[in-house]
């Protein structure tokens, strides 16, 4: 990644994995921020949803545990004034896929991600993944087997380091049913919260969670 | 001769008491209605602009503007002594006379307004309706504006659009595709439906869930034929079809298997020479 002047027009390109991204900038104040931001834009923003897939964990009633998930890492540049702040690029390393969540009908196109569970802070691929601080909590009447979790990217919070980080909750109401949402808090002390990409877009956001209707 | 403004708008027009200078009222008015009516419409566009999808944007717009168009009508309407607690009146027949000659406008009108709350199709959508492919691009009052895919402008009465079987193509949040592939009798099928699977594998768009489905589907007349069902997200599955089938089959070149020629076996009841043999003996 890189800025420079090109024909006496300021210029900033990115290259990565063999794409190179080019934008020519005019801008007087204007400051670049890089920063990781929720993974659902690459190769092409057509979903808010992010599905993790996991190693089934079967839950026994009233039970809470804390678990940690690797997910996705995609890099966001975002240029900002005084006035305004504006998406100019977003790339990541890896490969990316898509999944449906639900039915052809009502449900909805997610990405999709698999990850280990860990009982502590995995080691991860820096640029390639972050760490999810999952905690998950069965308010339901009956044991039940979690593999899946489905989380509103708009909602999502990141934090980082030397390391990604973001915190969700996965509250189990029923057999079929739970309720996913972030926390707003650091992994670990010291981290920094990204600039939000939604945030950016200037879609308003409403902390509201997500509600996993057709199975976890 | 001199000439009098002031006399110019006193001028009756002949039916009743209405001047010129009235119809010149009337006509302010509705345009200063129309101003504001297009002027709000803009705004509120521009400030729904990211909040609401464009559908029920473009619909909360259209709504504004007829109701600032209708209001500055009924508040002009009295400049031309027309009484509207006469139309309760005179509404009733007049209601029927136009209710006859508007029938298919109210049409129209009516099937407009359900197609707006049904939500069969949303602007943007791909569909085909009434024999029509293309994008729609506006659903208005009185007709529904599709554009082709060759980019051809056309503008459907909305009565033909409730009525027809309507094809929406993004309606649902996935769809399948289907590919045909005919490999050599020769070939592994085994190893051309693993090697496939692992090209659609690569692809961000074909689904994870509901996952791809490659198989032999019959014996043709030429080689094996091998169906592949692949789900995309209905926005995107042209990309997808389009840039996976080439890719399968470079996959499957490279692992030596190959697609074959149409191609006829045909054997002789007596061997080949027979015929060649019967004709040299009656030369």
């Amino acid at each position: 990644m890189e800025t420079g002047s090109v024909d006496g027009l300021l210029t900033y390109r990115r290259r990565c994995e063999g794409q190179t991204f080019e934008r020519i900038l005019v801008s007087d104040t204007g400051e670049v921020i890089i920063n990781p931001v929720e993974p659902v834009n690459l190769p092409k923003d057509i979903t808010n949803f992010l599905l993790m897939e996991f190693s089934p964990m079967v839950i026994e009633p009233g039970t809470s545990r804390t678990v940690y998930l690797k997910f996705p890492v995609e890099i966001g540049v975002f240029i900002e004034s005084a006035r305004d702040i504006e998406v100019l690029d977003v790339f990541g390393l890896g490969t990316q896929k898509y999944t449906l969540y639900g039915s052809p009908t009502t449900g909805i196109i997610a990405r999709w991600y698999r990850s280990a569970v860990y009982p502590e802070i995995p080691a991860v691929e820096a640029f390639r993944e972050g760490v999810m601080e999952l905690s998950i909590h069965n308010a339901s009447h009956e044991w039940v087997e979690v593999s899946t979790a489905v989380f509103e990217s708009v909602d999502m919070k990141i934090y980082y380091d030397d390391l990604v980080a973001s915190s969700a909750t996965m509250k189990i109401l029923s057999p079929n049913l739970a309720e996913t949402d972030f926390i707003d808090a650091p992994l670990r002390p010291g981290m920094t919260k990204s600039v939000e990409l939604y945030a950016a877009r200037k879609v308003p956001v409403i902390n509201r969670g997500y509600l996993m209707e057709w199975g976890y | 001769m001199a000439f009098n403004v002031t006399e110019v708008l006193e001028i009756p027009i002949g039916v009743g008491d209405i001047t010129v200078e009235r119809i010149l009222y009337f006509a302010v008015i509705l345009m200063v209605g129309v101003i504001i009516a297009k002027v709000v419409a803009t705004n509120v566009r521009r400030v729904l602009a990211e909040r609401l999808p464009k559908n029920e944007r473009e619909l909360l717009t259209k709504l504004v503007y007829y109701i600032i168009v209708v209001w500055a009508f009924v508040v002009a309407l009295p400049q031309l002594n027309f009484d509207l607690s006469g139309l309760l009146v005179a509404g009733g027949i007049a209601g029927l006379v136009i209710g006859f000659a508007s029938q298919s406008v109210v049409s129209n009108l009516i099937s407009g307004l359900f197609l707006m709350f049904e939500h069969p199709i949303r602007i943007g959508d791909n569909i085909n309706v009434a024999d029509v492919s293309g994008s729609v691009e506006d659903v208005r009052v009185l007709s529904t504006v599709i554009k082709t895919y060759d980019g051809i402008y056309i503008r459907i009465p909305n009565e033909k659009v409730f009525t027809s079987n309507i094809t929406n193509y993004v309606h649902n949040a996935a769809r399948r595709f289907t590919y045909e592939i005919c490999i050599r009798y020769q070939d592994d099928a085994d190893a051309a439906i693993r090697i496939a699977k692992g090209v659609i594998e690569t692809h961000p768009f074909a689904l994870k869930s509901p996952a791809p489905s490659v198989f032999v589907d019959n014996l043709g007349d030429d080689g094996v034929n091998l169906t592949a069902y692949i789900w995309a997200p209905a926005r995107n599955w042209w990309d997808v079809r389009t840039d996976l089938l080439w890719k399968i089959k470079q996959a499957l070149e490279e692992n030596g298997i190959e697609m074959p020629f149409p191609q006829r076996t045909v054997w002789f009841a007596d061997g080949p020479e027979a015929k060649g043999g019967s004709a040299e003996k009656n030369e």
